[in-house]
C-alpha cells in the first residue's frame, strides 16, 4: 500500500499545507465578539485564561475540552501536513486528511456545545448565544471541512462522504428521537430539556398491557386483519384488471380504460362521505368490513404499473400455449402468474402497508367506536388534547411498535417496489 | 392480433342503434317479442336457464322500479318538498316534529335508481343480443350453447367478463356511485344553512361555481388565494424533491462511494416508516414548546422560539422543507434504478472529450433523466396537489385566518379545505364544487402525461 503520490493529487495537496496555515493563523482572530459589551476573544485568548483559571476545569470540564479540542485540531493539521511533506507517502497523507476530519469535528463540536459550556463556566457574565461567535470560529469551521475535503481528495477518498454523512444525520435524528422519547420516564408532551432525565421501558409495558383507556394491541390486529383481506382483495382485482387490459381484447377496452383514468382524477375522498352513507345503507359502518371494501374497492383505478409489466412479457408465450390448446384462463393462471412474482409483490406491498398509514378513511368510517380502531387512529387519538400529557411516551412507543415490522418489510421488499416503480416511470 | 377500430363514441352509439333496428326488423316473432319480455327467443329455442335469468332480471326490474324505483327518480327530480315543521301538540303540550323530506338521502337513492336503469338497460341489450344471436345459430343450423358451454366460455373467449366482474362491482360501489352523488352534489345548495333532515336543498345549476370563481364574496376570494397556494406548494414539492432527490441517487451512486446499499437503506427507513407517524412526531418536535425549539434554545441558537406554525410564512416554508425530508428518499430510491440505465459509454466518450462531472451531468444525466422521468414529474405534481396528508398532520391547515372563509388557514391546500369543508362546516357543495375543479387540473396534466408517455403511443411495442 505504500504507493507514492501521483501528480493530480499533488495540486490538492498544495491546498491541504495552504488549509493548516490559515487554520493556524485563524486563532487569533476573534472567537468570541459581543459588541455590547466591546468584548473580544480569539481561541487564543481563551486558552490563555483558562489556563490562568485552572479551577474552571474542575467546575466545567466541557469547556476544558473544547478548548482543547479547538487549539489542538490546526495544530495537529500543521503538523500532519509538515510531516507529509517530508515523507509524502499515503499513510501519512491519510493521517493528515483524519487529522482534518478532527477539526472539522471538533468545529461542528464546538458550535453545539459552546453556549452551554461558557455559560456554565462564568467566563462571560451574560447569557451566551451561537451569535455571539465571532468571524474567526466560522472560517475555522468551513476551513475545516475545506480542508477536509482536499485532505480526501488528495488520498482519492470520495468527498460525498461528508456529504453523505450530513445528510444521514438529518435524516436519523427524528427517528432516532422518536426512539429516545418512547424510552423517556418522565410523562408529557413538552419538557423544557431535550435529552430525558431517566430511562424506561414502562411506557411500551403500559401500552401493551393496559387495556383500560386505549388497546393497542386490538388495534394492531385490527390493523393486521384489514391489512391482510385487502392486500389479498386488492392483488386479486388489480392483477385482474391488469391482465385483463393488457392481454385480452373486447369491444369497449379502450373506452374501459379512459373511463378508469378519469375516475382516478378525482380526489378520492371528495366522495368520501357519499361512501359513508352507502356503508351505512348496507348497515355495516364502523365495522372491518367497511374498511376492507373502501381500501380495495377502488383497487382497479391502481391498475397502470401492473398493466405496464403485463405488457413487457411476451406474446408469443400465449401464443405458443394456445396452439397447445390451452384456454384463456390456463394461460393467466398457469403461464403469466408464475412469472408475475415482482409485480405481485409489489402490489401486496402496496396494498399491504396502506391501512398502516390511512387516518382519513378509518376516521371517517369508524367514528367514536374505539375497539375499531385501526394503529392510526389509535396513535392519534393519544395525541388528543385531552390525552397527550398521559400518553404521549406512549404514543412514541406506539409509534415504534408500528415502524418496525412495516420497515422490515420494506426494506426486505425494497427490490421489487423500486423496479415496479422505475419500470411505470419510464412508461 | 385484433387490430382494434378506431372508436368514437357517438359513430359507436349510432351504429349499436342501427344494429338493434336491424334485429328487430330481422328478428322472428320470438326475437321481436324479445325486446318486451326478456329471454323469450333463448327460451324457445331451448337455452332455458339463460332465458329464466333474463326474465328473471327482468321480473326484479319491474318490481323495484314499482316498489321504489318511480318515487326515487321523482325524488331526484325535487329533492322534497315536504320541510320539516314543528306541530304544537296541546294533548302533551310539547312541540312535536313532523317528519320532512330528507334531500340528501333522496339523492342517494336517486343516484341509486339510476344505476340500476342503467344496468338493466345495458342487460336488456345484452338479452337482445343473445336472443338474435340465438335466432341466427337456429337458422344455419348449429348446436346452440347450453348454460355449461357459457359457464365454460367465461374462462376462455369471455375471461374478460369473468376477471372484470368483482373490479366493476368495487369499482362502482365505492368510487363510481359515490363520485356520482357528490357530482350532483355540486349542483345543489346543500350548505351549512341546509341542512337535512331540519331543512331541505335543491338544485341551483352553476350558481356554486360562479360564487366560487367569478365573485367578490369571501368564498370566492378564499377560493383564488388557496389555490395560488397550492400551485405554488405543488411546484415547489414536486421540483425540490425531484431535483434533490436525484442529487442523492447520483451521490450515493458516484464511484466513490462504497457501502452503497448501507447508504441507501439510512435514507430508506424514512420511506419506511409510515408517513403519518413521521409528521405527526415532526409537528410535535416543532410546536412552540416542541423538543427542536427547546432544543435551539438549550444550545443558544435562538432565545424566542420559532413560530414553524403559527405563523404563516414559517408554516409554508416549514411544510415544504419537512415535505423534502419524507419525498428526498423516494425520489432517489426512483431515480437510482433510472440512472443505473444511463449507458455507460455515454459518460466513457465524454470522458475522453475531456468533460467534467459538472458538464458530463448537464449535458448527459439531465437531459436523460428529464426526457425519462417528464410523466413521473407531471403525475408528481398532481399528486403534490392533493397531498392531504403532509398538510393536514402538519399544520391542519393553520395558521388559520379571519381573512379567509370559515376557518380555513393558510396552508390549507384545496383537499385540506376541501375535507375541512365536509368535516367541520358541512359546505358539501362547496367542496364538491372544489373536487370538481380539482379534477379539472389533474385532467389537464394526466392527459398530457398520457399523450406523451410511451405506454401510450406503442401500446403494442414490446410485445
Amino acid at each position: 500500500m505504500d504507493r507514492t503520490i501521483t501528480s493530480s493529487n499533488i495540486k490538492y495537496y498544495r491546498l491541504v499545507q495552504v488549509t493548516s496555515l490559515i487554520l493556524i493563523a485563524n486563532l487569533f482572530l476573534p472567537f468570541i465578539n459581543l459588541k455590547e459589551k466591546a468584548v473580544s476573544m480569539s481561541a487564543f485568548d481563551i486558552f490563555l485564561k483558562s489556563l490562568q483559571f485552572l479551577e474552571l476545569f474542575g467546575d466545567n470540564k466541557m469547556l476544558g475540552i473544547i478548548i482543547i479540542l479547538t487549539v489542538l485540531s490546526p495544530i495537529l493539521t500543521l503538523l500532519a501536513s509538515l510531516l507529509a511533506l517530508i515523507i509524502p507517502k499515503k499513510p501519512v497523507l491519510t493521517i493528515s486528511a483524519f487529522s482534518y476530519l478532527f477539526s472539522a469535528l471538533s468545529a461542528t463540536i464546538v458550535l453545539f456545545t459552546v453556549a452551554k459550556a461558557v455559560n456554565g463556566s462564568g467566563l462571560l457574565d451574560t447569557a451566551f448565544l451561537v451569535k455571539y461567535l465571532g468571524t474567526g470560529y466560522w472560517l475555522f469551521l468551513i476551513l475545516s471541512y475545506v480542508g477536509l475535503t482536499f485532505a480526501m481528495l488528495t488520498i482519492r477518498v470520495s468527498p460525498g462522504y461528508i456529504v453523505l454523512t450530513i445528510l444521514s444525520i438529518i435524516w436519523l435524528i427524528p427517528i432516532a428521537w422518536v426512539i429516545m422519547i418512547s424510552f423517556r420516564e418522565e410523562p408529557g408532551a413538552y419538557t423544557s430539556y431535550f435529552f430525558p432525565k431517566k430511562f424506561t421501558l414502562n411506557n411500551y409495558v403500559v401500552l401493551l398491557t393496559d387495556t383500560s383507556k386505549f388497546h393497542y394491541l386490538k388495534w394492531f390486529g385490527n390493523t393486521l386483519f384489514v391489512s391482510v383481506c385487502s392486500c389479498l382483495l386488492t392483488t386479486l382485482i388489480v392483477l385482474s384488471t391488469s391482465y385483463t387490459l393488457s392481454r385480452l381484447r373486447f369491444p369497449g377496452r379502450k373506452t374501459f380504460m379512459n373511463i378508469l383514468l378519469i375516475l382516478g382524477m378525482f380526489p378520492g375522498f371528495m366522495s368520501m362521505i357519499a361512501v359513508y352513507y352507502i356503508l351505512k345503507g348496507l348497515g355495516i359502518t364502523q365495522s372491518l368490513t367497511a374498511l376492507i371494501m373502501v381500501y380495495s374497492g377502488g383497487a382497479a383505478l391502481s391498475y397502470y404499473v401492473a398493466k405496464g409489466f403485463f405488457d413487457t412479457i411476451p406474446r408469443a408465450l400465449d401464443e405458443a400455449a394456445y396452439i397447445d390448446g390451452a384456454t384463456k384462463w390456463y394461460v393467466f393462471t398457469r403461464i403469466t402468474i408464475p412469472l408475475s412474482k415482482p409485480i405481485i409483490i409489489y402490489t401486496m406491498l402496496v396494498a399491504f402497508i396502506a391501512p398502516w398509514c390511512d387516518y382519513i378513511f378509518a376516521s371517517v368510517i369508524m367514528g367514536d367506536k374505539y375497539e375499531n380502531y385501526t394503529i392510526a387512529l389509535g396513535l392519534y387519538l393519544m395525541l388528543d388534547r385531552t390525552n397527550i400529557t398521559k400518553w404521549y411516551t406512549r404514543f412514541a412507543a406506539g409509534a415504534v411498535l408500528v415502524s418496525i415490522p412495516i420497515s422490515i418489510l420494506f426494506i426486505a421488499l425494497q427490490k421489487y417496489y423500486t423496479a415496479s416503480i422505475t419500470g411505470s416511470v419510464k412508461g | 392480433m385484433v387490430a382494434e377500430k378506431k372508436a368514437s363514441p357517438l359513430r359507436d352509439l349510432s351504429e349499436r342503434i342501427k344494429w338493434y333496428g336491424r334485429a328487430f326488423k330481422d328478428g322472428d316473432i320470438y326475437t321481436k317479442l324479445s325486446f318486451f319480455v326478456m329471454g323469450l327467443s333463448n327460451m324457445a329455442r331451448g337455452q332455458i336457464v339463460k332465458g329464466l335469468s333474463f326474465l328473471f332480471l327482468q321480473v326484479c326490474f319491474i318490481v323495484y322500479l314499482i316498489l321504489a324505483g318511480i318515487d326515487n327518480l321523482i325524488g331526484l327530480y325535487t329533492l322534497g318538498t315536504r320541510e320539516q315543521t314543528k306541530v304544537f301538540n296541546e294533548a302533551k303540550g310539547i312541540y312535536e316534529i313532523i317528519k320532512g323530506d330528507n334531500s340528501m338521502l333522496m339523492l342517494l337513492a336517486g343516484v341509486t335508481a339510476l344505476f340500476v336503469v342503467t344496468f338493466f338497460v345495458i342487460m336488456w341489450g345484452a338479452s337482445i343480443k343473445s336472443a338474435y344471436n340465438a335466432q341466427k345459430l337456429k337458422a344455419a343450423g348449429k348446436k346452440l350453447p347450453g348454460i355449461i358451454d357459457d359457464i365454460k366460455s367465461l374462462f376462455d373467449s369471455n375471461l374478460h367478463k369473468l376477471l372484470l366482474v368483482i373490479p366493476i362491482i368495487g369499482l362502482i360501489i365505492t368510487t363510481v356511485l359515490p363520485l356520482v352523488y357528490m357530482i350532483l352534489m355540486a349542483f345543489t345548495n346543500y350548505n351549512m344553512t341546509h341542512q337535512p333532515p331540519g331543512k331541505l336543498f335543491d338544485w341551483v345549476g352553476l350558481e356554486n361555481f360562479r360564487i366560487m370563481l367569478m365573485s367578490s364574496d369571501k368564498l370566492g376570494y378564499t377560493f383564488w388565494k388557496i389555490f395560488g397556494w397550492t400551485m405554488i406548494w405543488a411546484v415547489f414539492a414536486t421540483f425540490s424533491n425531484y431535483f434533490l432527490g436525484m442529487f442523492l441517487a447520483i451521490l450515493i451512486n458516484s464511484r466513490g462511494i462504497r457501502f452503497k446499499n448501507v447508504w441507501r437503506t439510512i435514507f430508506v427507513i424514512s420511506v419506511a416508516v409510515p408517513t403519518f407517524v413521521t409528521l405527526l412526531v415532526i409537528r410535535i418536535m416543532l410546536q412552540e414548546q416542541g423538543a427542536f425549539n427547546i432544543l435551539l434554545k438549550e444550545l443558544g441558537f435562538i432565545t424566542k422560539s420559532i413560530p414553524f406554525f403559527t405563523n404563516a410564512t414559517w408554516a409554508r416554508v416549514t411544510v415544504i422543507v419537512v415535505n423534502l425530508w419524507i419525498g428526498i428518499p423516494h425520489t432517489m430510491l426512483i431515480t437510482t434504478g433510472i440512472l443505473l440505465n444511463i449507458p455507460a459509454e455515454l459518460y466513457e466518450s465524454a470522458r475522453i472529450d475531456g468533460a467534467g462531472p459538472v458538464k458530463s451531468f448537464i449535458h448527459i444525466t439531465m437531459p436523460y433523466m428529464l426526457f425519462i422521468t417528464t410523466p413521473y414529474l407531471i403525475t408528481n405534481f398532481i399528486s403534490n396537489i392533493n397531498n392531504f396528508n403532509a398538510i393536514y398532520f402538519l399544520t391542519g391547515g393553520g395558521p388559520a385566518t379571519l381573512d379567509y372563509f370559515k376557518g380555513a388557514g393558510k396552508t390549507d391546500l384545496l383537499v385540506t379545505w376541501l375535507y375541512r369543508l365536509t368535516v367541520d362546516s358541512w359546505d358539501y357543495c362547496y367542496a364538491a364544487t372544489i373536487g370538481i375543479f380539482i379534477f379539472v387540473i389533474s385532467a389537464v396534466g394526466s392527459l398530457i402525461v398520457y399523450r406523451r408517455s410511451g405506454s401510450y403511443k406503442k401500446e403494442e411495442g414490446f410485445q
